[in-house]
Formats: structure tokens, C-alpha cells, sequence
């Protein structure tokens, strides 16, 4: 019998050792390296089709373009501040109509050109002519003429008319090198057509390998202009970009530590992410809010007392909780982190006495009206969100037609009052801090963009907006907003939603990860970052 | 049988014009703008009319469509939107990716379904038939893309044995491209490390690529094994006291072959259209994934591009199985 226990207890031992062996073993790729230093290697689901940063961005195009480009400014931090960059020091003139800015007198290209105010001067005029990406921002504002290098290290801008957001876009508009742009010309194309997979910045990173679909590999500026923040010894060798189309796969390739970094994950491969040893998860609230634009020309909905209604009748509970309760309610049009944010009193909640209250004084007192809900074919999250709309206006007798469409079908519809559904749920991302992003989404020149599908129709709005943009006080400024923030709030063109968290799981060796809400949603400072194992 | 190709690579003309037609109405019906989209969000409108002036897709369709067919003569695909590359260029890029997947995928159907038919035929309803049978019927079942999901969960997350997903190692430098194939390329630069990276890297998307394929050959080909070895010149070659291994493997097997290699040639086809799952689930740079990605921008001359071009591989295919069968079967050589 003993002899029988024990070599069962042996049994068992030898079991568990075999599992602990086969499971040690199981993670057996580290990070990558290179001689003595290691290679970072972030994973999400979109590609980098165009590099150009004058031609496109969206969140993985811009943290590409960010890694290989300096800036005037950089956003950095929570909340974002607008740090100097390339320009040393500015000066803006008291009618806020020129702009002028000093250059730093020791950035060079990766070809090892010096980077002067031509460059930037020819970085915003090739930005303006080419008139794609990020061109919108300036171009009712800035002339290419009207752009100046005075010397060699100081550029001036004259706008045509005061535009107190400027600075705030900066750090947007990347310099690329003229000489290297302009060799590379075809056809007086800027160089489009060589830089989709070539670069000519001067940022802390250089292309090495570019595949656009699969894999793009950054090496690091061993003697990057402003140096290195985490010191040279420690600085990475590189940084690769995997894309690894779906969520599940890019969860097992950390699992695996074949990637280091990932973003874009479901809340559930979240969720699960959090029992595994070895992995960090950043969990920041977002800058991207959701709300429902109601089409304000078109009736049900141009009633003010019906909008009022549906907006003190839904369930805001509902919205954290398909968010597993990773989500923050809006409390004002603007984002939390948007200059001028006020909590506006006031802002809805669910309410259902208001909400029978102003049905009564609205155009159709006993409901028995349906209304159309569209939101983005494909996307789970705006679906939810539309049955619990369905479910709190039941009660008032309300009905709701759920319909999916394309994201192109859904923004044609919402270029007209005519066709603009009812109600359309849309994320939106404001390009920068500054109060005039959001705002300027209310403004009657945004009807029919995917903003402004509302359609939001109150004069006294858009004067103050007109007015804040071109104020150069800041406390001035402020205190519009404010007044534009509550005028909203009560006109009610939409039903002011939530801002989502912003998510990335990241082994732990991973360190100075920054987060900054007015970068996009998967998108990161590479800079900063480096592996400490 | 020159008359005969020539009669059927002219037939092809005509069905790839069709095809072209068909892609070419579908994907402007499709409601979407790829204009707007490559614009980007924030785009005013003179940026999105540039885009489409810039494509010319301000132009009318029927002129589009001349435009297309006549750049299709001279090989040209057209530019694709969201990226603002050549198409041409791009599917060249991509398509031995997927060529080498499909043919690994396709060694191991073949390599795995004809011995396993025969042997089937062999013992036919004993328990080795009836377990290729469930075999056979799981692997036309399983959804592939779910397939291949699990088998990365077991063989690369759970047992660590197999990469999850790409071509090769992050920081391997693939050889000079000759095929542009990485097996076929490491073995001609005898590069043998890299082969065998580029090999283990193969394994689970083939596999997952190649199921329907093997599981429909196997039925196929035990199928017409039971027939022939039932038929009379089996039984003739039987009496004349010929080898049992040679009535199996040359008198019988060469018979059965025939419907095989219609459905070799027919799943070469499939598998090439497969790739779009598989591809997007591995993450193998072929044009699967080049077409997901087109797809998801509303780029529509990328995807036409991969349908003609997997189109193309259909009738490739079939006009080699064609030919074949006049190999194997000589009364239709005279015919």
C-alpha cells in the first residue's frame, strides 16, 4: 500500500513538473534585439498605406509620421500641453494676425541636412498646395505666399484673418527636407508619389524596412537632435509595427511576446488580458466622444421639446455599461480635456418626468411617432447603444428603427437636411485642444460634414463661435465658450454622449508609456518609450 | 490540340471581359465614396473633388469603364485610392505570397488526400473509411477562419511550438526575391535557416488552407477507387495474376485520377479565393489581405484587381487540368 502511495505522489509530481515544464516553455520568444539593445514591436489592426505626412493621417498613419517627424510643437502629457519643439520661441503680433517663430539651431534631417526655416516654410506650402490631410486646418487662414524664412532660423506667417486655434494645429504639420522632397519629384507631384514609403524628416526615428500591410521597421536616431529621454545607454535599437489584422491573434502575439504592445482590443480580450502574468493594461478615458445628432431641419426632430424629451428618456447607464463601464459621460459638447471645458448644469440625465414633461409641450404630446437611428454597419458597440435607445423611449410611446449603414452611406445621408436621418449616432475626434475643434462643429459651415449632421441651426452660436476664433485673450475667449457650451446644451442638437476609454495591453518590461488624449485612439509616443529586462 | 488551346484561351478572353463587367458594376453600385474616404474625415469638399478629379472618378461610368478595360489591355490595373499605388504593381507584390501558400496548401492536399482515398477505397467501410468519412466531412465543415483561430490558440499560444502569425521572424531579412516566394527563394540561395523559419511559419495557414481541399479530394478520389476497382479490367488483370500493388497503384489509380484532378484543378480556384480568410487571420502578406484591406477603405480597384486576377488562376487551372486529362486518358487525345 505504501509503496503503491508513493509511487502515485511520484506520479503526480512528475505530472505537475511536466505542466510547469511545458508552460514555462511555452512563452519562449522574448523581445527583439539588435547587437545590445532592443527592438519594440507595437501591434494593432490598421496598416500605413501613406506615409506622407501632408497627405493623410489617421491613428496608425500619425504615430508612424510622429516617430519619423519633428513639429514646431508637440503635444505631450494629460492634459496635453503644447511643448516647443522645432521652434525655439514665438512671437504673435497683437492683432494675432503674424506669427513668427525661431527655429532651434541644431536639428538636421536623417540625411544629415541641417533643418532650417526654409524647410519649414516649404513643409507648409507643399502642405497647403497639395491640399490633402491635413491642409484644412490652415488653408482658409495661410497663404503659401504669405509664408516667410526672414533668415535662417526664423520663419514668419501672415494670415489672413485672425485665428486664435493656429498654434494649437502645429503639431500636426510635420517638416520634411525640400532638397530630398524635391529630388524625388515626378510630374510636379511634391514627391507624393515617393513618399508613401519614404520618408525625409528629422524625427527620433528613420525607416528601414517598410511594408505598409505587414510589417514596418523604424531604426532609432543614435544622435537624434534633442537627444533621449530615458538617457543613451538605454535608448531601443528600433521600432517594428506589426499589423496583425484581428483582435484575437494580436492578443495571443502578446500572449506569446512576439509583440510587445498591443491596442485595439475588445473589451473582452481585455478583460481577459488582466489575469495574465507579465502584461500591463493602460486604461486612459479618451478624448473621442459619442453622441446622437438629431437632424434639426427636418421634423420630428427640429422640434426642440421632442429633442429635450429623447435626451432626458435615455438610459446614460446604458452607455458605460457596453463599455463594461471603461467610458465617462459627456458633461458638456466639449470633451473633459478641451480647453474651456465647463460641466454645464443642467446636461441631461435620465429623467422620465422631464422627459413626459417636454413631450407635452412638444409638437406630438402623446408620441406614436417612429424615428430612424443609424449608426456604422459593422460596429457592435453603436448598435447596442441604439436598443437602449429603443428600450427608454418606449415609455413615451416613441419607436425606434435601428438601420446600419456604410460609414460613406451614412455621411452622404447626413450631407442634407432632406435625407439626414433622424437620428445618427457618430464618434468624433477633435484634431486638437483648442475649443474651436468642437465648437467650430456647430458652426452652419460644417453642415453636412459628418459633424454636422445635425444641422444645429442658432445664429447667436455661430456669431460667438466667429468671434472666439478670431480673439486673441484668452480669458475673453473662455468665457465665450463658455456661453456657447450652455447655449448648446440647451438647444440640444444631439444627445451628448460618452468618451470611451482609450486601451493598450503591453508587457510589463515596456516602460515611460505617455499617454496624451489628444493623440488618436490607438496611437502612442513612440519617443518615450524603451524595454527595461 | 493547338486548335484546341487556341479555342479556349480565346473563350477565356471573352470570360474574363464578362468578369470584368461584373466586378466593374458591382463595385460602383456598392454605395460608398472612396473619394471621401481617402480624403479622410475631416476633408472639406475641395479636398474630396480633388481626390476624385485626382482619380477620375468625377468622370462619367461609361467612360470609367473604357478607361478601365483599355488600361486592362495594356496590363494596367489602375491606381488604387487609399493608397495611391498601381494595382499592377501591388498584386505582383502580394501574389506569390498567396501562390505559395496555395501550392503548399494544395502539395499537402494532394500528398494527404490520394493515399488516404485509396486506402479508404481499399477497406472500404471498415473503420478506417468511416474515420477519414468524418474526417472528410469535418473539414469541408469547419469554417476556416474560426480554424485557424483555434490553431493558433493551441499550437502557437498553448504549446509554443508555431509562430501565430506572419511569414517570417520580425527581425529576419527575407533573401533576394527570385520567386518572391520565401521557400522556393531560401532554397535557391541556400539559405537554410531561413527556409526552415519560413516553413514553420507555413505550417498552420496551409493546413487550415488546405482541409476542404484534401477533405474533397480524398472523397473524390476513394470514390472513383471503389469504381474502378470494381470495374471489369480490374478483375481481368486480377486473373492474369498481375501484382495486387500494381492493379492498386497504376491500373486502378490511373483511372480514378481523372475526376481527381478535375477537383485538384477546381479547388486550386477555391483555395486562391480562401486565401482571403485564411490570409486575414494569419496575417500573410498575399492578396487576401491586400483585398480585406482595399475592401474596408471602399478601394474598388484593388479588389477588382484580386477578383480578375483570382478569376485568371480559375481558368489557368482549369485549361492545365484540361490538358492533363488528355495525358492520362489518351482516347481523349484524338478526339
Amino acid at each position: 500500500m505504501t509503496g503503491s502511495n508513493i509511487s502515485r505522489r511520484g506520479l503526480m509530481q512528475g505530472a505537475t513538473a511536466l505542466v510547469a515544464a511545458t508552460t514555462a516553455a511555452s512563452p519562449a520568444i522574448s523581445f527583439e534585439r539588435e547587437g545590445n539593445r532592443k527592438v519594440l514591436v507595437f501591434s494593432g489592426g490598421q496598416p500605413v498605406p501613406i506615409l506622407d505626412p501632408h497627405v493623410r493621417y489617421d491613428w496608425s498613419t500619425r504615430m508612424m509620421q510622429q516617430a519619423t517627424h519633428d513639429a514646431l510643437f508637440k503635444y505631450v502629457g494629460n492634459p496635453p500641453e503644447l511643448v516647443p519643439w522645432l521652434a525655439e520661441s514665438h512671437q504673435i503680433s497683437a492683432d494675432g494676425l503674424t506669427y513668427t517663430f525661431r527655429i532651434v539651431g541644431n536639428a538636421r534631417f536623417h540625411n544629415g541636412d541641417p533643418l532650417d526655416a526654409e524647410a519649414v516654410r516649404f513643409s507648409f506650402e507643399r502642405g497647403l498646395r497639395i491640399n490633402k490631410g491635413v491642409a484644412w486646418m490652415f488653408k482658409d487662414f495661410v497663404k503659401p505666399e504669405n509664408i516667410r524664412a526672414v533668415d535662417a532660423r526664423t520663419v514668419e506667417f501672415k494670415l489672413e484673418r485672425a485665428f486664435a486655434p493656429f498654434m494649437s494645429y502645429l503639431p500636426w504639420w510635420y517638416i520634411v527636407n525640400p532638397k530630398q522632397v524635391m529630388a524625388n519629384q515626378q510630374d510636379g507631384d511634391w514627391g507624393q508619389k515617393w513618399l508613401t514609403d519614404h520618408e525625409a524628416g528629422s524625427g527620433p526615428f528613420k525607416v528601414r524596412r517598410w511594408d505598409a500591410q505587414s510589417i514596418m521597421h523604424l531604426e532609432a536616431v543614435a544622435d537624434y537632435w534633442k537627444g533621449w529621454p530615458m538617457g543613451a545607454d538605454k535608448r531601443l535599437a528600433g521600432v517594428i509595427y506589426r499589423v496583425v489584422r484581428e483582435p484575437a491573434p494580436r492578443k495571443a502575439a502578446l500572449q506569446r511576446r512576439e509583440v510587445d504592445v498591443i491596442t485595439e482590443l475588445t473589451p473582452d480580450d481585455f478583460d481577459q488580458l488582466k489575469t495574465i502574468p507579465g502584461v500591463r493594461l493602460e486604461d486612459h478615458p479618451g478624448m473621442t466622444s459619442f453622441g446622437i445628432k438629431f437632424n434639426c431641419q427636418r421634423q420630428p426632430t427640429a422640434d426642440r421639446n421632442l429633442r429635450k424629451a429623447i435626451a432626458h428618456a435615455f438610459d446614460y447607464e446604458a452607455l458605460l455599461q457596453i463599455h463594461n463601464g471603461a467610458a465617462r459621460l459627456q458633461t458638456s459638447p466639449f470633451p473633459h480635456a478641451v480647453r474651456g471645458h465647463i460641466d454645464v448644469p443642467g446636461v441631461p440625465r435620465r429623467d422620465m418626468d422631464k422627459a413626459r414633461e417636454f413631450l407635452r409641450q412638444s409638437g406630438t404630446p402623446n408620441g406614436g411617432i417612429e424615428l430612424e437611428y443609424v449608426h456604422v454597419q459593422g460596429l457592435e458597440d453603436p448598435r447596442r447603444i441604439g436598443l437602449a435607445l429603443l428600450n427608454s423611449l418606449q415609455p413615451l410611446n416613441i419607436r425606434v428603427r435601428i438601420t446600419g449603414q456604410p460609414w460613406p452611406t451614412m455621411v452622404q445621408r447626413g450631407s442634407k437636411p432632406d435625407t439626414a436621418p433622424d437620428m445618427t449616432s457618430v464618434y468624433v475626434t477633435p484634431l486638437s485642444t483648442d475649443p474651436d475643434t468642437v465648437a467650430y462643429q456647430y458652426h452652419r459651415a460644417s453642415w453636412g460634414l459628418y459633424y454636422g449632421m445635425s444641422h444645429y441651426q442658432n445664429e447667436e452660436v455661430w456669431r460667438l463661435v466667429d468671434q472666439a476664433r478670431a480673439e486673441t485673450n484668452w480669458d475673453r475667449r473662455a468665457a465665450m465658450y463658455a456661453e456657447v457650451q450652455r447655449k448648446i446644451v440647451d438647444d440640444q442638437p444631439e444627445i451628448f454622449g460618452m468618451m470611451a476609454n482609450r486601451r493598450w495591453a503591453m508587457r510589463d518590461y515596456v516602460k515611460d508609456f505617455r499617454f496624451s488624449p489628444v493623440r488618436f485612439t490607438g496611437e502612442v509616443d513612440l519617443y518615450t518609450m524603451w524595454i527595461d529586462a | 490540340m493547338l486548335v484546341y488551346i487556341a479555342k479556349r484561351v480565346a473563350l477565356f478572353g471573352l470570360m474574363l471581359f464578362g468578369l470584368v463587367c461584373i466586378t466593374f458594376i458591382i463595385s460602383n453600385i456598392a454605395p460608398a465614396d472612396p473619394a471621401a474616404l481617402a480624403a479622410g474625415p475631416d476633408a472639406s469638399r475641395s479636398q474630396i473633388e480633388q481626390v476624385r478629379r485626382e482619380y477620375g472618378l468625377d468622370r462619367p461610368l461609361p467612360e470609367q469603364f473604357a478607361r478601365y478595360v483599355a488600361g486592362l489591355a495594356r496590363g494596367d490595373l489602375g491606381r488604387s485610392v487609399s493608397t495611391s499605388r498601381d494595382v499592377t504593381s501591388e498584386l505582383l507584390r502580394y501574389f506569390p505570397a498567396s501562390l505559395e501558400l496555395v501550392l503548399v496548401a494544395m502539395l499537402l492536399g494532394i500528398a494527404i488526400g490520394v493515399p488516404l482515398g485509396m486506402i479508404s477505397a481499399l477497406h472500404k467501410d471498415g473503420w478506417i473509411d468511416h474515420a477519414t468519412r468524418i474526417f472528410a466531412v469535418s473539414g469541408i465543415a469547419l469554417p476556416p477562419f474560426w480554424f485557424g483561430l483555434l490553431l493558433q490558440l493551441v499550437f502557437a499560444v498553448q504549446m509554443g511550438w508555431l509562430p501565430t502569425s506572419g511569414r517570417l521572424s520580425l527581425m529576419t531579412i527575407p533573401p533576394e526575391p527570385i520567386t518572391g516566394m520565401l521557400l522556393a527563394d531560401s532554397l535557391l540561395r541556400g539559405q537554410w535557416s531561413t527556409f526552415a523559419e519560413a516553413a514553420s511559419f507555413t505550417v498552420l495557414p496551409a493546413v487550415v488552407l488546405s482541409l476542404p481541399c484534401l477533405a474533397s479530394i480524398l472523397r473524390v478520389n476513394r470514390a472513383e477507387m471503389v469504381e474502378a476497382l470494381r470495374a471489369d479490367y480490374v478483375m481481368c488483370a486480377r486473373a492474369h495474376g498481375v501484382a495486387p500493388w500494381r492493379i492498386v497503384a497504376v491500373h486502378a489509380l490511373r483511372n480514378a485520377m481523372l475526376p481527381t484532378l478535375a477537383i485538384i484543378g477546381l479547388r486550386y480556384g477555391w483555395m486562391m479565393s480562401g486565401t482571403v480568410l485564411v490570409e486575414t487571420v494569419f496575417d500573410w502578406p498575399g492578396i487576401g489581405l491586400y483585398a480585406v484591406n482595399s475592401a474596408i477603405a471602399s478601394d474598388f480597384k484593388p479588389v477588382m484587381g484580386v477578383t480578375l486576377l483570382i478569376g485568371l488562376n480559375f481558368m489557368i487551372a482549369n485549361l492545365v487540368v484540361d490538358l492533363l486529362y488528355g495525358v492520362l486518358d489518351p482516347r481523349l487525345r484524338e478526339a
